[in-house]
């Protein structure tokens, strides 16, 4: 440690700014100074404004996911139902091109997709950090048999072969809303997904929540809360979740792109999201169709993900960092 | 170790009872009749319905059923379609043979990839990220941090019909992967047949291996101990292998069993990517068919091989660091 951060710990008045700031404002101040991080911010803050924005884009360019534009008009398919023009039909008017088959423009399902995507990978974070907020919580500060019994589930779902489980129960949890026999409405599909990620996605979180609250709770602040005559849930409210903040936020920006690429990853298997939901992962069960003949179609979805996926990951590590600037890079 | 392995043996088993119990009442108490499910999409009449109940065996109350189905891994069954001998992890009716016939069928490739995959992976993976944290903060360093960023951002289902669009369709460089060939009959068509599933099934895995050991080495480089061997003038090989190589071997040693037990449970984006016949692809097949009986046995299969792995690492902790004391 530098002389100049001893005397500064010293003598805080003497800079004036650095009086009365919370570690949030601490941390943010941080994050700002970090110019990867501010930059797959935006990245990622873009991602969302095209999945929020989608039917504005929509109404902006003309066009909507579900028109089969191929079919519509002549000339813009070839018999096997490829585009004609080069590049997977790319033109001024449809900016992606075409689905091969269907005719329909790829960069309004590449939105909308985008949209799904995004919305399903967000209720599912919500869901598992609340989960494990709750669980975690609960289990390291009651102790005893709560804890006992907590651990011994989080325990027994990490043995699960999970993507084999998500693949497994997606149809199970399906015929929870629908009878098996008829079809199943895009709205059941789509809670399905998220009921099957949510029971498997809060462990992790869960298990780290649970050993800070248990490092928390013999900490002098919460023994002078209790001495005071704190009720429990003020203690968790005042003293332990405030802590527990940054391990929290850093858990759900590593969650999130996780979500988004295993849900894709369903979808691609069919057991996802099907036709004619626009959908992300989707795209890629139809490109692996037509790869072949029309590898285009593949390069939109795919290239979108990584760079998503990558500013996510980069935006994780600068919270960690800006949380914790101790970290070794 | 003999202890510890009786103990951990017996935890498994305790772990695999409830898995198998957890996974049989989802299968068949949740959904509103697992028969419909068999059904398919199709409108099955009451007669067959009742047919399929039967089959099935899900004409008794779900504890019977569990207790049927543990007693058959133990004793094997007798189903109305069938004899199902000892290990009896249930019977596939639409095909007509035991559940574990088709698992061992299937057994080869699943194997085949998951080991040449993770030959490829540990090697590159563990050699990228020693170089890259030997020459921190180089150029070097550099370009193999944000490869494999990128490289680890990149999905199977992506790569996968790339490489094959590039490399086996438009070039020629590869043939079109197979798992038609046995590798004790034909090695070499049983590797070319398997390699970009391999290259492909690495590419995701090095990113992530070669990210863990740069960062676990760097941590290990600034331990004292590691401080003190240099200062006592040891060759900077000695000090880089002996002493914090090995240190940094403990978390990755972790995730390698992880991901080798996930990968012999199936690799189901590979094997569907690469249409090889494994595990993976069983049990996406099973999904899509309604087989319940089949999926129930590669689920308990899978966790059978995570639970498994759980243990080797756990036995591997001790070879590594002599601190760990197993009992």
């Amino acid at each position: 440690m530098s002389s100049q951060t001893v005397a500064a710990e010293a003598v805080p008045v003497v800079e004036a700014g650095a009086v009365g700031r919370s570690p949030g404002r601490l941390m943010w101040r941080r994050f700002r100074r970090d110019r990867v991080g501010v930059i797959s911010a935006c990245v990622v803050l873009f991602f969302f404004a095209v999945g929020l924005l989608a039917p504005v884009i929509s109404w902006l360019y003309g066009k909507d996911p579900y028109t089969r534009y191929g079919q519509l008009e002549s000339g813009l398919l070839n018999e096997y139902g490829y585009p004609v023009k080069p590049n997977g039909g790319i033109d001024g008017e449809f900016w992606f091109g075409l689905e091969p088959g269907t005719g329909r423009d790829v960069f309004m399902e590449l939105v909308y997709g985008i949209r799904t995507s995004l919305l399903i990978a967000l209720v599912v974070t919500i869901l598992a950090t609340l989960t494990a907020i709750v669980l975690g919580i609960a289990a390291g500060y009651l102790g005893g048999r709560w804890d006992a019994a907590i651990s011994r589930l989080i325990d027994l779902l990490m043995a699960f072969p999970q993507q084999l489980f998500f693949v497994a129960f997606l149809p199970i949890i399906a015929t929870l809303f629908v009878d098996p026999r008829q079809e199943t409405p895009t709205h059941v599909k789509v809670i399905s997904v998220i009921i099957v990620l949510w029971a498997l996605g809060w462990m992790t979180l869960g298990r780290i929540l649970r050993g800070a609250t248990l490092s928390l709770r013999e900490r002098e602040f919460v023994e002078a809360a209790k001495v005071s005559g704190a009720s429990p849930w003020r203690i968790i409210r005042k003293e332990l979740l405030p802590n527990v903040v940054s391990p929290m936020l850093v858990q759900a920006t590593y969650m999130l792109p996780n979500f988004v690429t295993t849900a894709a990853a369903l979808s691609f298997l069919g057991v996802g999201l099907t036709e004619p939901t626009p959908d992300w992962g989707r795209m890629f069960a139809t490109a692996a169709e037509v790869y072949r003949s029309d590898i285009t179609y593949m390069f939109f979805p795919g290239v979108s993900m990584v760079i998503f996926i990558v500013a996510f990951n980069l935006l994780g590590d600068s919270v960690r960092d800006a949380f914790d600037p101790k970290t070794v890079r | 170790m003999l202890r510890f392995l009786m103990r951990r043996t017996l935890g498994a088993v305790a772990i695999l009872l409830v898995i198998s119990a957890v996974t049989f009442f989802l299968f068949y108490a949740i959904p509103r009749n697992p028969a419909l499910l068999a059904c398919g999409k199709g409108v099955c009449t009451e007669e067959q319905l009742a047919i399929v109940e039967h089959n099935l065996g899900i004409d008794k109350a779900i504890p019977v059923q569990y207790w049927e189905y543990m007693v058959g891994i133990f004793a094997g069954r007798d189903f109305p379609a069938g004899h199902c001998p000892a290990p009896c992890l249930g019977f596939s009716f639409r095909d007509n043979r035991p559940v574990l016939d088709t698992i061992m069928d299937r057994l080869p490739t699943t194997v085949s990839l998951t080991i040449g995959g993770a030959v490829v992976f540990l090697i590159l993976g563990l050699g990228l990220g020693m170089l890259a944290a030997a020459r921190r903060g180089t150029l070097l360093d550099k370009t193999v941090s944000s490869t494999s960023l990128v490289l680890s951002s990149m999905q199977i289902y992506f790569l996968g019909p790339l490489a094959l669009a590039v490399l086996v369709y438009n070039t020629g460089l590869l043939p079109q992967p197979s798992d038609a060939s046995a590798f004790t009959e034909e090695p070499w068509e049983w590797f070319k047949g398997l390699l970009l599933p391999w290259l492909v099934l690495a590419t995701i895995f090095t990113a992530n291996y070669t990210r863990m050991s740069r960062a676990t080495l760097i941590e290990q480089l600034q331990e004292d101990h590691v401080r003190t061997a240099k200062a006592k003038g040891m060759s900077r090989p000695t000090v880089f292998f002996r002493y914090a190589w090995r240190g940094s071997l403990i978390p990755i040693v972790t995730i390698f069993g992880i991901d080798l037990g996930a990968l012999f449970g199936g690799a189901m984006i590979t094997e569907v990517t690469f249409s090889l016949h494994g595990l993976g692809r069983l049990a996406v097949d099973s999904v899509t068919q309604s087989n319940l009986p089949m999926l129930m046995g590669v689920m308990l299969f899978a966790a059978l091989m995570i639970v498994l792995f759980n243990i080797i690492i756990d036995a591997c902790y001790a070879l590594i660091d002599p601190r760990v004391r197993l009992g």
